[in-house]
């Protein structure tokens, strides 16, 4: 990624912001391309351990989505 | 509190005689000054070893966990309030608990009373709300109890037991002006670099030697965070991103938990005020759900229910 | 294959392709003005002019139509060919001044001003118009003159009636010389309108190759033959060319399809109303706009992009109105006298979310008649629309929207409830259109022979409100009526259960059985990872270079196998893969393609054909979330695309194997509740040949039913519930259980054991799934001196006296009705929904039974939703007299010896009158029966009011949160009897979807205790929806937590809130995600 732009380390719940992730590419919209997604069956899963994980190795930001 | 003391020898060696308990957890006096130990009496005649006094800071119900006996308990009203928490999380039976509730008045700080005065402690007495400390220099120097006390006493709201089988004395009154949070308030009105800054100098001088969770009776799973290798969540070393995993991870574990008994503060060997995590998150859940740890054995602590009219603002 | 030299490297093409195909391919750049992939090369800009050396001398060629040759030599970046280039750009500048794609190359090739005298033409003579022109099999343009007066245009530059107005030519023009305007103008004799948008109700254009809504089923893209230049010309067909997998058939026709089938289920839905004949409305004004204009506009997909904007000049609106009821409730002008159900609620949700996008500064008004909000939680959304959102309510029917000259304003002049005229502008109108049956059903009903009521919505009976007057036929949706989406998806399933109950025999009769491929068993085998990274067309290899990330690929931990492909969904490619699988011996696949979302199964299908467990496997999105959205950053996104196969690859290293478990299931099911709801349920169970035990409290059936006189359609109730009772106490597969309660329910989904006491003996029922049909009890009254008097009563003791023929009722001079008896009131924040039907039914049946009686109804909004508008409209021909009254100003009832004295405040008169009348029925609200030890031994959640939540709102409104546990009737929400039984035969369809089944499957994607580290707090058996852990009673690990795979939905929440990491989540396990977050990035 670029070193100028913040790394963001998102977190998206299969069942709506990742499939909205995807209408967005079937859209053609555009965005930032310093995002890294990573599928999780519901934001429930989402434990406060990743996003300390994920800002220790490195992401600026940690956006989770549900 | 020589009355108080008098009193709990004497429930632990009816409750024993009459064998409504295998054991009575209560304390006993130190090797040093203003450091009670917990003690475990199986018989009546060991009774005579329990005290009572401004130095119970430690909190019993971590010796509740998962015990298979019946235990008889002194209590304090934080002490209670985990116990009830206790029995909310299947850590024991409420009928195996027999609750000797003591009207609490405060313990003293361990770590604010040796700055007080020069040189070693080697003896602190107290006569109702009179403090006297003599040092190893010879000294004798007087204190209000009240200047002395541990801040969580100072700020306490529950001095009572909120669940007990017996009382040894008439409750005492409870404090109402108390503002628990102020503490909490003065950091969220920080800027994020004051913060940051702030909580670096706080755990700045912490060696991970985990006595604040061993001390702490919501600490009790078989497996720790901390210790857990396979994924590794937290390093073992200094590094200081670990030592703010764990701290940060340890209070979150805490959350809508914390009964702000400060026994973590207590034995913290580096007078770490590790409660201005905790309280931040006591904060949050009073303040969001109307909740404070350990009043109710019906009820299970807000994070772990939903109900349909929870805040959301979190949610952007 | 021809080989040849370009620019000192030596590359390869194909006979027959020109220099600049093969240029492109190897990524050489070469500027080009005048070609296009979809023509033929004409070399007219002569910019993509190239050096050529053919072994004796060198020469200039235009790279776009030079055939390739073995053994030549090209160069592309000499210093001559740039300067030939330069020369050529510093002509067009001095041709074309103003043009930004000529200006860009001058810049490019540092020309800031042409030695040569400018012209002001835009037009660079590339031709690709004409060339296009000719492909769309028109050819109505032509390059005409010569030399200097050289130029594109139509035959003695007249206008002509062989262009079709396509835009082809504009749409290829290179520098804006060709717009729609001028062929509108100089070329067509046509009038070309934009392709409008369905589905964004003509706001925005759309092609004649369409996807018509991204979420269509199939999601495969369509054409529409009508504008397409094929069908009208035979030219064209450039998609077929361009299209890599050979989809495109132009040759295929509509086809006649027979099919036997048993029977049919009409859902061909409404139109809405279309007001551009209600010319005092002014919808052809700009700012004029109906609800799906405003629905459109609101999303996020929308046209606007989600941007509140009033359409005569895109600025934001600061005043916003709603008008209700048009189109609907109205006979004079349009014939749509029944109300839409719809409109109010849509109308709340538009002006809420027009705020929430806005601000406190947007105003939003709804101008309505009476606010129809008796759906489930609806009422509590409108105050808080009208307390928390502040949107404004007016009672008012606005008969004009004038235009404000010389603004873009609109003006509204009503009169509000006080009286006063008020005139107020507003920036943006909207029209909350109704529901309307379009004439091509009205037909299509005609031919089906299917009778239609009078507002043209497909007549059905109360007791059977699916079927149609035609047996065999069903109907659903809001061609049964206009109705919202929670309605209509129940009615759906209802109509698959009212099919389903005269097809039960041919259940499973045309099934086949699948070959299974044994599982190779990867124990103690290190992970050999395949990775397949797929091209799709050039979809993902347009933008992400695809070599370079398999070349990445090939030196990550694990991986054995790296292949890319043009498509990876394809049949052959599926094959080479279950090849490669086997060839390699691999046991954990990658495919970085499209989205997991909905290619994952079938890739999952290709791993068990090839015999490996399906769960090792991680697909990773390159193409949604990757190649479609960062198009014009190829570099970003090939980074981006390695950084997600590395993810996948570390993650799919660490999955295993997992198993599915297999669980019997029980085909009996219970119904709980002898009401209409319960009986309905369980004969449409037994009918499809399930056993079925109906559980009732009390010693008969027939529930609150048993007091109800006719229905909203004038059917008598106790006539069609005797007939009810009837079929269900002597159906071969029902058993009653009659004086029986329920103790406790253990099991699961498949496999419940209820513990009933019957008669106070105990007794253990085994059942596959529930249906909770507990209903509701009317609630007593404590206000207007109920009790005190026995002309007093609640609306189901008028019916009981109905239903006893009492003569007394003739003998009444005066009665009244009052309306929201402890409904709509704090404390009870619902609407009964039933009650202004019903008291509406009684008043008229009152005037029938004695035509002289004064009858008033004291109501806060009449709620007759649907057709049962007719009832209200009847009654207020045959004399009943409505006055409403408001909630903080209800009326008192006193109880005199001659009779009852009534003061309410007259909302036309506005001060109080007084009615003396014999007879006062108090219209009270309906409370749920069960409490909630009842709904805990389901294990499903109640809302404040006391009725059971539903699965989902909209889509799962027959169903509870638990599996195998259905809800129907007044314990979901009060409802009339046919709403009811629909609701009942939904939860039968969803019960039956179970029931039918042999055996059931969990997902492998499923929780499981370690309960070595358990440390039994109990927070998962707390936090977990679907009730899946509990506590292990006996054993070892006595007091751990366990999970059962059948209840589990693999959210996650229970390892997410384990503090001691005692919960694995398979296949979403920590260790997983985490090998995912520690991969995310490479300090790249």
């Amino acid at each position: 990624m670029s070193d100028k732009e913040p790394k963001i380390l998102s977190f998206l719940c299969n069942w709506c912001s990742y499939g909205a992730a995807d209408l967005a590419g079937v859209s053609r919209m555009e965005y930032p391309s310093n995002i890294r997604v990573i599928r999780i069956p519901c934001t429930g899963r989402m434990s406060a351990k990743f996003i300390l994980a994920g800002l220790r190795q490195g992401a600026d930001a940690v956006w989770v989505s549900g | 509190m020589t009355s108080y003391t008098e009193k709990i020898q004497e429930a632990a060696k009816r409750l024993l005689k009459e064998g409504k308990v295998d054991m009575v957890i209560g304390f006993r006096r130190g090797s040093v000054p203003m450091m009670n130990q917990p003690h475990y009496v199986k018989s009546a005649e060991e009774a005579e070893a329990l005290i009572w006094d401004s130095h119970c800071g430690l909190n019993l119900a971590n010796y509740l966990t998962d015990r298979e006996d019946k235990v008889g308990i002194v209590a304090k009203g934080c002490d209670s309030r985990n116990i009830a928490n206790h029995i909310v999380e299947n850590k024991i039976n409420r009928e195996q608990v027999y609750i000797i509730g003591v009207p609490c008045t405060g313990m003293v700080d361990r770590h604010k009373l040796p700055k007080m005065v020069e040189g070693d402690i080697i003896e602190v007495a107290e006569d109702g709300d009179a403090i006297t400390v003599k040092t190893v220099n010879g000294d004798t120097k007087n204190f209000n109890k009240a200047d002395v006390l541990q801040q969580n006493c100072a700020d306490c709201s529950h001095r009572n037991p909120v669940i007990y089988d017996e009382m040894i004395a008439d409750p005492v009154e409870e404090q109402t002006d108390t503002d628990m949070f102020a503490s909490v308030r003065e950091i969220e009105a920080m800027s994020p670099d004051e913060k940051w800054d702030y909580f670096e100098d706080l755990i700045s001088s912490c060696i991970r030697c985990y006595a604040c969770r061993n001390a702490c009776p919501l600490c009790y799973c078989p497996l720790c965070f901390v210790d857990e290798s396979d994924p590794q969540w937290v390093g073992k070393s200094q590094d200081p991103i670990d030592v703010r995993t764990f701290h940060w991870l340890r209070a979150y574990h805490c959350a809508g938990r914390c009964t702000d008994c400060g026994a973590c503060e207590r034995v913290c060997p580096m007078g770490i005020k590790i409660r201005e995590f905790t309280k931040k998150l006591n904060k949050d859940c009073y303040e969001l759900y109307g909740w404070e740890a350990g009043l109710t054995t019906e009820e299970r602590p807000p994070l772990d229910t939903y109900r349909p009219n929870d805040p959301e603002d979190f949610i952007k | 294959m021809i080989t040849f030299k370009l620019n000192g490297q030596t590359v390869q093409g194909e006979e027959g392709q020109y220099l600049l195909q093969v240029a492109e391919n190897y990524g050489v750049y070469i500027p080009t003005l005048c070609n296009h992939k979809a023509l033929e090369p004409a070399g007219m800009c002569r910019l993509c002019t190239v050096e050529l050396f053919d072994g004796r001398r060198t020469k200039f060629v235009t790279a776009c139509n030079y055939p390739i040759w073995e053994g030549m030599e090209i160069q592309t970046d000499t210093e001559v060919v740039h300067e030939g280039r330069k020369l050529i750009v510093e002509m067009l500048l001095a041709r074309c001044p103003e043009v930004p794609v000529i200006q860009k190359l001058a810049k490019q090739y540092g020309i800031e001003e042409p030695r040569f005298e400018a012209e002001d033409n835009t037009c660079i003579l590339c031709g690709l118009c004409t060339r296009v022109c000719e492909r769309m099999g028109n050819g109505a343009i032509t390059l005409t003159n010569r030399g200097v007066d050289l130029k594109v245009d139509t035959p003695f530059h007249l206008q002509t009636d062989i262009c079709q107005g396509c835009g082809a030519c504009a749409f290829l023009c290179p520098t804006g010389h060709i717009t729609l305007d001028k062929i509108n103008r100089l070329i067509t004799t046509h009038q070309p309108e934009m392709i409008k948008s369905e589905y964004d109700v003509g706001m925005r254009g759309r092609k004649p190759i369409y996807v018509p809504y991204p979420q269509a089923v199939p999601n495969t893209p369509a054409i529409d033959r009508d504008v397409c230049m094929h069908f009208k010309t035979g030219g064209c067909q450039i998609c077929k060319d361009i299209c890599p997998v050979n989809a495109i058939d132009h040759t295929m026709a509509d086809e006649t399809v027979e099919l036997n089938v048993g029977s049919v289920i009409l859902a061909p839905g409404f139109e809405p109303y279309d007001p551009a004949n209600l010319d005092f409305y002014n919808y052809d004004h700009p700012n004029v706009i109906t609800s799906m204009e405003m629905e459109r506009m609101l999303s996020a997909s929308g046209p606007t992009g989600g941007h509140l904007v009033r359409l005569s000049d895109h600025q934001a609106p600061k005043r916003i109105a709603w008008l209700q009821c048009v189109g609907s409730r109205d006979m004079n002008r349009c014939n749509n006298a029944y109300c839409s159900s719809v409109c109010c609620m849509y109308a709340i949700k538009e002006a809420v979310i027009a705020k929430e996008h806005a601000g406190d500064d947007l105003d939003c008004s709804i101008f309505f008649m009476d606010m129809r909000t008796p759906g489930k939680d609806f009422e509590k959304f409108y105050e808080d629309a009208k307390n928390k959102s502040g949107v404004n309510f007016v009672r008012s029917r606005i008969h004009t929207i004038a235009p404000v000259p010389e603004t873009d304003e609109l003006e509204l002049r009503y009169v509000t409830e006080s009286g006063d005229p008020l005139t107020e502008n507003f920036d943006l109108v909207v029209l909350s259109i109704g529901l309307q049956m379009p004439q091509e059903i009205i037909e299509l009903s005609r031919k089906l022979d299917i009778d239609l009521t009078p507002g043209n919505f497909c007549d059905t009976k109360t007791f059977s409100p699916v079927s149609t007057s035609r047996e065999g036929i069903f109907a659903c949706g809001a061609f049964q009526g206009p109705k919202d989406i929670p309605q209509s998806v129940i009615d759906s399933s209802a109509a698959a259960a009212a099919a389903a109950e005269s097809l039960a025999d041919a259940r499973n009769t045309t099934t086949k059985e699948k070959e299974v491929v044994p599982e190779r068993d990867i124990a103690g085998e290190r992970p050999k990872i395949g990775v397949f990274i797929c091209r799709c067309g050039t979809n993902i290899a347009g933008v992400v270079d695809v070599p370079e990330v398999v070349a990445y690929t090939r030196g990550l931990p694990f991986v054995e196998f790296v292949d890319e492909n043009l498509f990876t969904c394809s049949q052959d490619t599926q094959d080479n893969m279950s090849a490669t699988i086997a060839e390699k011996g691999l046991n954990r696949i990658v495919v970085a393609a499209c989205t997991p979302k909905t290619h994952e199964p079938l890739f999952q299908e290709t791993l068990i054909n090839a015999g490996l467990n399906k769960y090792l496997f991680e697909m990773t999105n390159i193409r949604n979330q990757d190649s479609w959205v960062h198009k014009n950053n190829p570099e970003m996104a090939t980074q981006k695309a390695k950084d997600l196969v590395r993810m996948a690859v570390a993650k799919v290293a660490r999955m295993e194997p997992l198993q599915e478990s297999e669980l019997p299931m029980n085909h009996a099911a219970m119904v709980v509740g002898g009401g209409i709801s319960g009986m309905a349920a369980a004969k449409s169970l037994a009918d499809q040949g399930f056993e079925t035990h109906l559980i009732e409290k009390s010693g008969c059936l027939g529930g609150q039913a048993k007091n109800l006189y006719h229905t909203a359609k004038g059917e008598s109730v106790s006539e069609n519930l005797e007939e009810m009772v009837a079929s269900v106490q002597g159906h071969d597969h029902i058993r009653l259980h009659l004086n029986t309660g329920i103790q406790n329910v253990e099991g699961f989904v498949g496999n419940f054991q209820t513990t009933l006491s019957e008669n106070g003996k105990e007794e253990k029922l085994e059942h596959g799934a529930v249906i909770l049909a507990t209903g509701a009890t009317p609630y007593t009254p404590t206000e207007y001196a109920y009790g005190e008097d026995p002309r007093i009563l609640t609306s189901l003791e008028l019916d009981k006296k109905f239903n006893e023929n009492d003569p007394a009722l003739e003998k009444i001079n005066g009665a009244a009705f009052i309306q929201c008896v402890g409904s709509r009131e704090p404390g009870r924040m619902y609407c009964s929904r039933v009650c202004c039907t019903h008291s509406i039914e009684n008043a008229l049946e009152l005037k029938r039974r004695n035509p002289e009686m004064n009858v008033y109804i004291l109501y806060r909004d009449i709620r007759t939703y649907g057709e049962k508008e007719y009832l209200y409209k009847q009654a207020r021909q045959e004399g009943v007299i409505f006055i409403r009254y408001a909630l903080d100003d209800k009326p008192q009832v006193a109880v005199n010896d001659d009779g009852l004295s009534i003061t309410v405040t007259d909302h036309i008169l506005n001060r109080p009158i007084e009615l003396n009348v014999d007879l006062l029925t108090l219209a009270t609200a309906i409370i749920p029966s069960a409490d909630e030890a009842f709904a805990n031994l389901f294990k499903i959640p109640m809302n404040e009011d006391g009725f059971f939540i539903e699965r989902h709102a909209k889509l799962g409104p027959a169903e509870s949160a638990t599996d195998g546990v259905f809800l129907c009737g007044m314990a979901h929400y009060p409802k009339p009897i046919d709403e009811s039984i629909a609701q009942a035969k939904a939860a039968v369809s969803r019960a039956v979807t179970l029931l039918s089944q042999e055996s059931i499957h969990s997902s492998g994607t499923i929780a499981e205790v370690d309960p070595t580290k358990c440390a039994a707090c109990g927070v998962c058996i707390s936090v977990c929806p679907y009730s899946a852990p509990s506590f292990i009673e006996e054993g070892r690990f006595a007091g751990k937590a366990r999970i059962n795979p059948a209840l589990c939905k693999g959210c996650g929440l229970c390892a997410a809130s384990c503090r001691s990491g005692a919960i694995h989540l398979k296949g979403f396990d920590t260790d997983q995600i985490m090998s995912q977050i520690f991969e995310m990035d490479e300090a790249v």
